[in-house]
């Protein structure tokens, strides 16, 4: 008798064996994972330590615009309504004014200190005049390009947006596994117990879903008064659990009728054993790719909840809040960081739905 | 019906009564001490005992909690800490605006996302189906913020399109004028994960049995598509419409917050950004509840369009 | 003199593949064969055989994405050829001049349009009738296919039709145009067998009202002797043997036509095995039989379990406050002999399978007692029946889902043993393993291999061998056999037979098929809407039966020398 044993693949090998086959698929893990080692990097500070070292100009455009010429700079970039006109007869104040102007083109008239001498008059004069005689003094030199661009402050956009994927990466993940796991657990107690306590938890999840998800987060972001990554994840994690738990409680009471579980009772498994040595293994997919759904969608909402400052502290680098500061440098007409922080976010996201649908079709191949 | 329908309200007691803890313990308890940010940057602590006694929170919890019962079953909840008004006035008036653009932005979506994922569906399987559900992937991964700023941008201040923002006094001015801009943005942004999930539905229906036989008979694939699948269909595609209405309300603030229209969701982060928690408060039960009738309603439009449910 | 065939089938060959990226594989290789006009034709065969595929490539209803019929076949009907004809012209044959009824009418038909519009639907599109005159056809129809009642069933919904009446519904759809051909998918498979006949009697009649043929395509070739004129027998994608009923039934020349005919278990007497295809396609000669088993007991064997008004009831709710009861089963007694077969028969609703499922306290009962050993197992609590558990077991109906998909054969066969306690430690419950695989005819490299790698009959010998790990006195056989072919049938039952001389084993064996039922047990108890009909010895249940509802259902039985003629 051959000895050598075949192993068979089981079903993770088989969903394996299918995504492989699929190239975009493996394209799509390839980009996440190249977001997943940057962070990594960025997190024990390899790259993008000094992102918030101010080290271009304000608003300095990226290197293949050419840095801003004087001419530029100094051109109004806000559409300047017409003068109004110079007399208006209408006003009360006219009078007065017209005569404090003539006093003012005289060289009278000023403003009145009433004796009061400002006591850092002379400190003043004598530091403005050493900034004449040497202008860079004790100043670090500023770019006037940087390769994606600089914001107000003129910190390294490129930088920024490695420094910001962290923030919503961490917090989509860990939020993501903490609502499955909440998820998970409660939809295989009640759906598997049935009963009192499945009406228990019926209940809770009837209370959560009755307020509008964005409702709640921001109720809860309301009370919460300190901000950070820890009370975001809290927030989306205590919130996100109800699909996941409708989920995979159908999927409990599914597999409860079905007869290898039956079997399982007839042979004498105990009630642990059959739920998560027999039924588990069968839903476990369905566990994952809610996770995976769960990680997008909270990456999309903390985006949203750092914009509106209910996210990360100010000092903290976050897509939303460079997207806050986008909203007013694109009157300005500076748009890089707005498109840094869109593209960065939407490829990530594309290329993690996409291996989201792959990873569902592989784990449960149906015909198309 | 009756009996079905007597059972369901009384079903949702404990769920409203569940909610109502749930805003409570919230913002009773760990919400902390109002009476702070009420009282202003400098103040004395008569002050601030004065404006507790005021909130009555200086009382043990069961005595709030009851009062708090009071409000919401004679729906009066005081006036809003930060404008004076009172809460119930301010959900009154930022219902209409709220709907004005909700309204017509549902029917819309729904009736072109159908009629797309139709389409999609007759063309499964081919080039046309895997670029239009790739350009949806992409869509969505771009977040709403940008779209509203690109949008608002480029559409209204830099073509002069649309109004940068406001909102006018008249029903129709409101409607056509303010209205077009918030509508083209959330449809915009709403047709790619209704037309994936339709697509599901669509396609889901179409290898059913009834189907084949449907085709065994010669009947033409669009008139398969128009009455036999999208009759079939039109269930859960009802019953996700209907479920997703009250979100809809407050999911739409971000765009009421941009365009400074004055609705229930702008309100909403208003109220929060002011710590203002009598709104929150009142907004969270009332919404609650909208969301448990809506979701009754549902439950009877479901019986109205599948023959095969029977309500017990 | 040979007549031009209604149809013609010339080497169809179609490949499948399950999705894009997988090689396909032949499902039909080649198949030729005529279907002449006024005649009904059956396809036969096994699952795998082709014989759905071929059907559905008639009328061009294969999906597109999965199957694709092979350049070099033609389908010749009218002077064209089906294959390759335009959409348009092919939709208009399709319900007018062939049309077709599938296996399960429930899925068959739109949910949420009513019969009436349905049927209407087909009148209108080919026959162009006004509404009007299409509503009074559609009453005349439902009445040629006898549903009682034609004007408020054509208002009713599918769901709120049985069965039986569903599938009248689907025919007349498909008569509705007066069709040259009628395709006939399974049309009984999923129906009980009383009304199974009333179908099978149906269609005969209106295939010889109207004229027209049928091609009717079964896995049962007792049903097709009793109405086909021409039979095509066909495996794997080929055609063993064709020719007319009378002459592949007398005298079939193909071995597996043979072998196909030979193992169901006959009504009339009991071999002592039933001969399996290996038997036949081995070598030409037919297997010897070795005598018959009698069967039948006595009235002084001992007693293992005995069963006394035995009850269980579901509620569901009703109104504001109140409860429906609805009675499954209801006062059921017996007495299971040691090492004897108590077979348990009746159609669905019979409430056979709640006996079974209640017995094992998979169902709480709500009524009655089941004594082993002097022992009531029903009102044992938890903890005191745990020892029980193993000495009674079960073998459910559907061998895909009666394995943990996510575990090996060995943890599936290994966990009985842990839990019991047998075995002193790991190497020695592998060793029993192994020694329970082979005695089910298994190969032992299927330890480490998981159930989808295993066909129908494989899997339900992988669950026979997880009863026996625990070596029960009583097993329960649930429909065991009942969704496995013909030719694997045989198998199983030979292999619990064997099992039972050896091991001294009761069954309880659960059935709607009668002829198996006869087979395997020595008493057997009929069973009508949760209640006990009729209790007896099996010889003398077939050729004596007093109850009107047991000669009914044997009445029913297909029978390959009854010919269903019409009136």
């Amino acid at each position: 008798m051959n000895d050598a044993v075949r192993h068979s693949p089981g079903l993770w090998a088989l969903a394996w064996r299918r995504l492989r086959a699929d190239r975009v698929a493996m394209v799509a893990l390839a980009i996440v994972a190249l977001y997943l080692v940057s962070l990594l990097l960025s997190a024990t500070g390899v790259i993008a330590r000094h992102w918030d070292a101010e080290v271009g100009v304000s608003y300095a455009p990226p290197s293949f615009l050419g840095a801003e010429t004087a001419a530029q700079r100094d051109a109004p970039r806000i559409k300047v309504p017409p003068a109004p006109p110079a007399e208006n007869p209408r006003d009360p104040l006219g009078p007065l004014l017209k005569r404090l102007r003539a006093e003012r083109a005289a060289g009278q008239g000023g403003i009145d200190y009433y004796g009061i001498q400002d006591p850092l008059a002379g400190d003043i004069t004598k530091l403005r005049a050493k900034l004449r005689a040497e202008p860079d003094a004790g100043v670090a030199k500023k770019r006037a390009t940087l390769p994606f661009g600089a914001d107000k402050w003129g910190h390294d956009i490129v930088q920024k947006t490695i420094k910001g994927s962290e923030t919503s990466i961490v917090v989509g993940l860990t939020a993501a596994f903490l609502a499955t796991l909440l998820g998970t657990l409660f939809g295989a107690i009640s759906g598997y117990y049935g009963g009192w306590v499945d009406d228990c938890f019926n209940w809770f999840y009837s209370v959560f879903t009755s307020v509008p998800y964005l409702l709640l987060i921001l109720a809860v972001a309301a009370v919460l008064h300190q901000k950070g990554v820890l009370t975001i994840v809290l927030i989306l994690g205590l919130t996100g659990w109800t699909g996941v738990y409708r989920l995979i409680r159908a999927e409990y009471l599914k597999h409860k009728q079905r007869e290898y579980v039956l079997a399982a009772d007839a042979i004498g498994a105990s009630h642990a054993s059959r739920m998560f040595r027999h039924i588990f293994p069968n839903v476990s997919h369905v566990a994952l790719v809610q996770l995976s759904i769960l990680t997008v969608a909270f990456i999309k909402s903390e985006v949203i909840l750092s914009f509106l400052g209910f996210g990360v502290p100010v000092g903290v680098a976050s897509w939303g809040s460079m997207l806050n500061e986008a909203q007013n440098e694109l009157i300005l007409g500076k748009w890089w960081q707005l498109v840094a922080a869109t593209t960065a976010m939407a490829v990530l996201v594309t290329a993690f739905s996409v291996f989201t649908d792959a990873l569902r079709d592989a784990l449960d191949p149906k015909l198309k | 019906m009756t009996a079905y329908i007597v059972r369901r309200l009384w079903q949702m007691l404990p769920t409203l009564l569940g909610v109502v803890l749930l805003v409570f313990v919230l913002f009773n308890w760990v919400g902390g001490d109002p009476a702070y940010i009420l009282a202003g940057k400098m103040s004395n602590p008569q002050q601030i005992a004065n404006i507790r006694a005021q909130l009555g929170i200086d009382q043990p919890y069961y005595v709030q909690l009851w009062i708090f019962l009071k409000q919401i079953a004679s729906f009066n909840f005081g006036a809003s800490w930060s404008t004076g008004e009172t809460v119930s006035h301010v959900l009154a008036t930022r219902l209409g605006p709220s709907l004005t653009v909700l309204v017509p932005l549902t029917v819309m979506e729904t009736v072109i996302a159908i009629g797309l994922a139709l389409a999609v569906a007759y063309v499964r399987g081919s080039l046309t189906d895997r670029m239009v559900m790739i350009a949806c992937t992409v869509g969505m991964s771009i977040s709403i913020l940008v779209y509203i700023i690109v949008f608002q941008y480029w559409l209204a201040y830099k073509m002069g399109l649309f109004p940068v923002q406001g909102w006018g006094d008249h029903f129709f001015d409101n409607l056509f004028r303010y209205s077009a801009l918030p509508i083209l943005i959330g449809l915009v942004v709403s047709i790619a994960p209704d037309l994936r999930l339709f697509r599901t539905f669509f396609l889901d229906e179409i290898n059913q049995d009834y189907v084949r036989t449907a085709r065994s008979k010669g009947l033409s694939e669009p008139r398969i598509l128009w009455v036999h699948v999208l009759r079939n269909a039109a269930i859960p595609i009802v019953t996700y419409v209907m479920s997703n209405l009250p979100s809809l309300l407050i999911g739409e603030f971000l765009i009421e917050r941009f365009f400074s229209i004055p609705g229930i969701g702008r309100e909403v982060i208003l109220a929060v950004e002011r710590s203002d928690f009598p709104v929150i408060k009142a907004i969270t039960v009332y919404v609650a509840a909208a969301t448990m009738i809506f979701n009754l309603l549902a439950d009877l439009l479901y019986q109205a369009i599948d023959p095969r449910v029977q309500l017990k | 003199m040979e007549t031009k065939p209604l149809l013609a089938v010339r080497d169809l060959r179609v490949s499948f593949r399950v999705d894009r990226r997988q090689p396909g594989f032949e499902a039909v290789k080649g198949v030729s064969f005529d279907i002449p006009e006024n005649s009904t034709v059956a396809l036969v065969g096994e699952s795998g055989s082709g014989k759905s595929v071929t059907s559905l490539a008639i009328l061009g209803l294969l999906p597109p994405e999965n199957a694709t019929v092979l350049p070099g076949s033609r389908i010749l009907y009218g002077g064209r050829d089906l294959v390759g004809l335009a959409q348009d012209e092919l939709r208009e044959l399709r319900g007018r001049d062939i049309s077709m009824i599938f296996q399960e009418p429930m899925s068959s038909l739109n949910p949420v349009f009513t019969v009436g519009y349905q049927i209407a639907e087909v009148l209108r599109l080919h026959l162009k009738l006004s509404p009007r005159r299409a509503q009074a056809r559609v009453l005349e129809l439902l009445d040629e296919v006898g549903i009682p009642d034609p004007l408020a069933k054509s208002r009713a919904h599918p769901f709120q039709l049985s069965g039986g009446q569903q599938q009248r519904v689907m025919i007349a759809m498909a008569i509705a145009c007066n069709p040259r051909l009628l395709i006939a998918d399974e049309p009984t498979t999923a129906l009980d067998v009383t009304i199974q006949k009333q179908i099978l009697e149906l269609l005969a009649a209106l295939q010889d009202r109207h004229r027209m043929s049928v091609l009717f395509i079964s896995h049962d070739l007792a049903v097709v002797g009793e109405i086909a004129d021409r039979v095509v027998v066909m495996r794997s994608g080929e055609i063993r043997e064709q020719g007319t009923t009378d002459a592949v039934f007398r005298n079939p020349q193909d071995a597996y036509t043979r072998a196909l005919l030979q193992c169901r278990p006959p009504l009339e007497h009991r071999p002592q095995r039933l001969a399996v295809i290996d038997d036949f396609m081995g070598s030409d000669k037919p297997p010897g039989a070795p005598g018959e088993r009698a069967r039948g007991l006595a009235g002084n064997e001992p007693i293992i379990l005995e069963v006394r008004g035995l009850g269980k009831s579901f509620y569901s709710r009703q109104g504001l406050f109140g409860q429906r009861e609805f009675k499954a089963v209801q006062d059921v007694s017996f007495k299971l002999a040691r090492g004897k077969t108590l077979g348990v028969v009746g159609e669905s609703g019979s409430g056979k399978t709640t006996v079974g499922l209640t017995l094992m306290r998979l169902h709480q009962a709500t009524a009655g007692v089941a004594l082993f050993e002097g022992r009531d197992l029903l009102a044992m609590p938890n903890a005191e029946f745990k020892a029980y558990k193993r000495r009674i077991q079960i073998i459910f109906q559907n061998p895909y889902a009666s394995l943990n998909p996510r575990f090996t054969v060995g943890q599936i066969l290994t966990e009985p043993l842990a839990i019991h306690g047998i075995g002193a430690n790991d190497a020695e419950r592998g060793a029993l393993v192994r020694e329970l695989l082979a005695r089910v005819e298994l190969p032992e490299a299927s330890y480490h291999r998981y159930p989808h790698e295993f066909s129908g009959g494989q899997r339900q010998r992988i669950a026979i061998a997880r009863c026996l790990t625990m070596k029960p006195d009583i097993l329960i056989c649930d429909e065991s056999v009942s969704a496995l072919d013909v030719s694997v049938q045989a198998q199983v039952l030979n292999l619990l037979q064997d099992l039972q001389d050896q091991f001294g084993l009761s069954y309880i064996f659960i059935s709607h098929d009668l002829a198996v039922v006869k087979y395997m047990s020595d008493q057997v108890m009929v069973m009508n809407q949760g209640e006990v009909v009729e209790f007896a010895n099996s010889d003398d249940i077939y050729l004596r039966p007093q109850h009107p509802y047991t000669r009914k259902l044997l009445a029913a039985v297909p029978r390959a020398d009854h010919r269903i003629r019409a009136a």
